[in-house]
């Protein structure tokens, strides 16, 4: 053969490489391998763990930012009623103490009124009273001037009405 | 008192040296009886220096580099195996790093290149690497062997053994062929045998960058008046080099041409 090339010394060769082959593969490539998998799959299952709860939170946070929004919203309406009511209550209110003070006023009314209409009664029996101890003085007292005095009398008692 | 203890470190090195290099030329070494053509010839040709194998067969002495190699590989793997990999952690110490660097760099170019099927690939790139790697490397621990004439020699790069290189060519181009069958059936065959020349090219680059590391340092250990200072940069740097360019070269090819014949055949529309 050409530059000695011998086939059973490739032969012997390829042997032994057969057998470097299988040391190397399984004592120490396999092996390495396994472990930089096994490291990768659990810094993967990390990754993913974090990114899950990161997307969990991220959801939680819109939630709780949709239900804020929605009880702000709530809360404004919540205060426009009240106000509302409020409003009403004091017109109810104003609408109330209104009656109650025109009621007042109409019963303080009558009473004065009643008063008045009881002062006047009061006031002619005891005129008539005067009037008639007037009259008995002078037509006790004196005879002639009597009928004067009387109209006198009579005539003062309207003019103070 | 730091200043003397250095000038004597300086002249004690500086004695060392010159005692070493006149060593060298009054002590002749007994193995250099052939002219450099001879020693470059059997370098190629390994027609005179062989190595006996367990005295069943005499073997070129790349042989027993690749022996060599597996056995180490054996060692340090049972070794790693038994006491590192069980105790490796989520955050690597060194020697994690250093494993996990060496299988991720070829899985990733097993991964990059062939995308659709990878597993045996990445395992393969993986051995051929680390052999071809520390194969070379081996050259430079100087490993002593006695060969059949009972000089001693010393072991070469495995794959700077022509079979060596033939083997792993080959092996490359069958690997890749089975990349091809497996996806691509006999469409894959085709594909395949359309790089008819790749098992001869793998094969011939690998035992060239190799042997001519090993011829150009054996030029340069053969004249004494080279040997001084110029080793460091030719034996130590050149064969680092190579090695971990040639390792690249072969499993770059082998998982670029697997991924190519691998990739599966687009319908058409």
């Amino acid at each position: 053969m050409p530059l000695n090339i011998d086939w059973q010394q490739i032969l012997l060769h390829l042997f032994n490489f057969v057998i470097l082959f299988a040391v190397l593969y399984f004592l120490l490539y396999k092996p390495v391998k396994q472990f930089m998998d096994e490291r990768t799959e659990y810094y993967k299952n990390l990754d993913d763990e974090a990114k899950a709860n990161l997307a969990e939170s991220e959801k939680v946070k819109a939630e709780y930012t949709e239900r804020l929004s929605q009880s702000e919203a709530e809360i404004a309406k919540s205060k426009e009623i009240a106000r509302k009511e409020l409003a009403m209550s004091i017109d109810a209110q104003k609408k109330q103490a209104e009656n109650e003070a025109a009621k007042i006023i109409a019963d303080a009314r009558i009473t004065a009124q009643r008063e008045r209409e009881k002062i006047l009664k009061e006031a002619q029996g005891e005129i008539a009273d005067m009037v008639t101890t007037a009259t008995e003085k002078i037509v006790l007292g004196s005879g002639a001037d009597a009928f004067d005095q009387f109209f006198a009398v009579a005539q003062r008692g309207e003019s103070d009405e | 008192m730091d200043k003397k203890k250095r000038k004597i470190g300086i002249i004690v090195f500086a004695c060392i040296a010159v005692c070493l290099m006149i060593g060298t030329i009054i002590v002749k070494s007994p193995g250099h009886h052939d002219s450099i053509g001879e020693l470059m010839r059997d370098a190629v040709l390994h027609e005179t220096n062989k190595v006996s194998l367990f005295g069943l067969m005499d073997v070129n002495p790349g042989l027993i580099s690749a022996f060599t190699v597996t056995g180490i590989f054996l060692v340090l793997a049972l070794i790693v195996r038994i006491f590192v990999i069980p105790r490796f952690k989520l955050i690597p110490g060194k020697l994690q790093l250093l494993l996990e660097t060496a299988v991720g760099f070829f899985d990733n170019l097993a991964k990059s290149n062939s995308p659709h099927r990878n597993k045996f690939l990445g395992a393969y790139i993986f051995t051929a690497g680390a052999y071809i790697f520390v194969g070379t490397i081996l050259e430079l621990f100087g490993i002593q062997a006695i060969t059949t004439q009972g000089t001693p020699i010393s072991l070469p790069a495995p794959l700077a053994d022509i079979n060596g290189a033939v083997m792993m060519g080959c092996l490359s181009y069958l690997v890749i062929l089975s990349g091809g069958i497996a996806e691509n059936k006999l469409r894959g065959v085709g594909k395949t045998l359309k790089e008819f020349s790749l098992p001869i090219s793998m094969s011939f680059r690998l035992f060239g960058a190799l042997l001519s590391g090993a011829l150009v340092t054996e030029l340069v250990y053969h004249y004494i008046a080279l040997s001084y200072g110029l080793p460091i940069i030719v034996g130590v740097l050149f064969t680092l080099l190579h090695a971990l360019i040639q390792a690249y070269v072969l499993t770059m090819l082998t998982a670029l041409f697997y991924g190519e014949v691998s990739e599966p055949a687009h319908k058409k529309k």
